[in-house]
C-alpha cells in the first residue's frame, strides 16, 4: 500500500481558474462583487436599482446567473449596461469557469465594477470562488431573523451583508435587532448596511461603500504599478 | 445540492494523481470536511457511490473527517498495487 498525500482544496482547479480572473481584475482595476442570497430575497431588484443610481460615466457590467430563463438580463439590460445571462441548466451555483467563458469579448479595462448575481442558494455558491473582491450577502426581512444562524457559511465569508425589503418591517413580523446580532454572532466584522430597492432606501450608503472599495482597489494598483498619479 | 459536482472533482483529483503512479490503482482517499464548507457528508458519500459504482475506478473508499472550520481538503490517497 502507498499513500500520497494530496493535501490541496477538492475544488482546487476552480480555485487556479479564480485565481486567474481575479489577477486580470487585478491589473483592470475592476472590483468584483459576488451577490449571494436566497430566491426571491431581492437581489436582481437590488441591482437593478443600483444600475439605476450609480453616478454618470461607471463603468460597470453585470454577470447574472439562473437555472434557466434570460429573465433576470433582459431586467437588468434596461439600465444601459453590458449585461450577460449565465443560464446554468440545473447546476445550483456559479464557478469560476462559467465566469470567465461568459466574460469573454469584454475589455476589464473598461469596468470600475462587475457585480456578479448567482444562483438564488445560500449554499452552494458558497464553496465557489469567483474571483471577486468580496461576497456580498443579501437577506430580506420576509425571510426569518435566524438565517445567519442557519445557513453560517455564507455569512462568514461575506463582508458585507444587504438587508433587502426594509419598507416592508411595519408589516412583518421580523426581529431586525435579532437578525443583526445574528449575523454579527457569526461574523463580527460583518457590515450591514438596510436597504429598500423600491423606495432608494439605503442607496446613498451602498453607493459610498462602493465608491470606497474601488477607490482603495483602483488606487493600490497605481502604487502597485510604480506609474506617477 | 452541489455534492455531486464536489464527488466529480474529488473523483478527478484521484484520477490525476493515480496516473503518475503506473502499475497502481486508488483504494481508499481521505477528505477534510469542515462545518461550514456547506457540504453535507452523507449526500457527499452518496453521490461518490454512485458515481463510483460501474466505473473503473471502483472500488474506492471515500473517507470523510469532519473539521471545525470551512476546510474543503482532499488528505491522503492510498495506493495498492494491481495484481500482475
Amino acid at each position: 500500500m502507498t499513500q500520497v498525500p494530496l493535501e490541496k482544496k477538492v475544488l482546487s482547479e476552480n480555485d487556479r481558474v479564480a485565481a486567474l480572473l481575479r489577477a486580470r481584475l487585478e491589473c483592470a482595476g475592476a472590483l468584483s462583487l459576488n451577490f449571494i442570497g436566497s430566491p426571491g430575497s431581492g437581489k436582481t431588484a437590488f441591482l437593478e436599482r443600483t444600475l439605476q443610481m450609480l453616478p454618470d460615466a461607471t463603468r460597470a457590467a453585470v454577470l447574472t446567473g439562473d437555472l434557466q430563463t434570460e429573465a433576470d438580463a433582459k431586467r437588468l439590460a434596461r439600465y444601459g449596461y453590458p449585461v450577460r445571462q449565465i443560464v446554468t441548466v440545473g447546476a445550483c451555483h456559479l464557478d469560476a469557469r462559467m465566469i470567465e467563458k461568459h466574460l469573454e469579448g469584454w475589455n476589464l479595462n473598461d469596468l470600475d465594477f462587475l457585480f456578479v448575481e448567482n444562483v438564488g442558494n445560500l449554499v452552494c455558491p458558497t464553496s465557489y470562488d469567483l474571483g471577486e473582491d468580496a461576497k456580498v450577502v443579501v437577506l430580506s426581512v420576509t425571510e426569518g431573523e435566524e438565517k445567519p444562524l442557519k445557513y453560517p457559511g455564507i455569512f462568514r465569508k461575506a463582508e458585507l451583508m444587504i438587508l433587502t425589503k426594509v419598507d416592508l418591517l411595519p408589516y412583518v413580523p421580523f426581529n431586525l435587532d435579532l437578525a443583526i446580532a445574528n449575523a454579527l454572532s457569526i461574523n463580527p466584522d460583518i457590515e450591514i448596511i438596510q436597504t429598500c430597492s423600491i423606495t432608494g432606501t439605503g442607496f446613498g450608503e451602498w453607493l459610498r461603500w462602493l465608491a470606497l472599495r474601488v477607490d482603495e482597489k483602483q488606487s493600490s494598483i497605481v502604487v502597485g504599478s510604480g506609474t506617477v498619479q | 445540492m452541489h455534492e455531486m459536482g464536489i464527488a466529480s472533482s474529488i473523483l478527478e483529483a484521484v484520477q490525476q494523481e493515480v496516473n503518475r503512479y503506473p502499475g497502481h490503482r486508488a483504494a481508499r482517499v481521505a477528505v477534510r470536511i469542515g462545518q461550514f464548507a456547506g457540504v453535507d457528508s452523507e449526500s457527499l458519500q452518496f453521490c461518490f457511490e454512485a458515481i463510483i459504482k460501474d466505473s473503473p475506478a471502483a472500488p474506492l473508499e471515500l473517507a470523510v473527517e469532519r473539521t471545525a472550520g470551512d476546510e474543503l481538503d482532499l488528505g491522503t490517497l492510498e495506493l495498492e498495487e494491481i495484481a500482475a
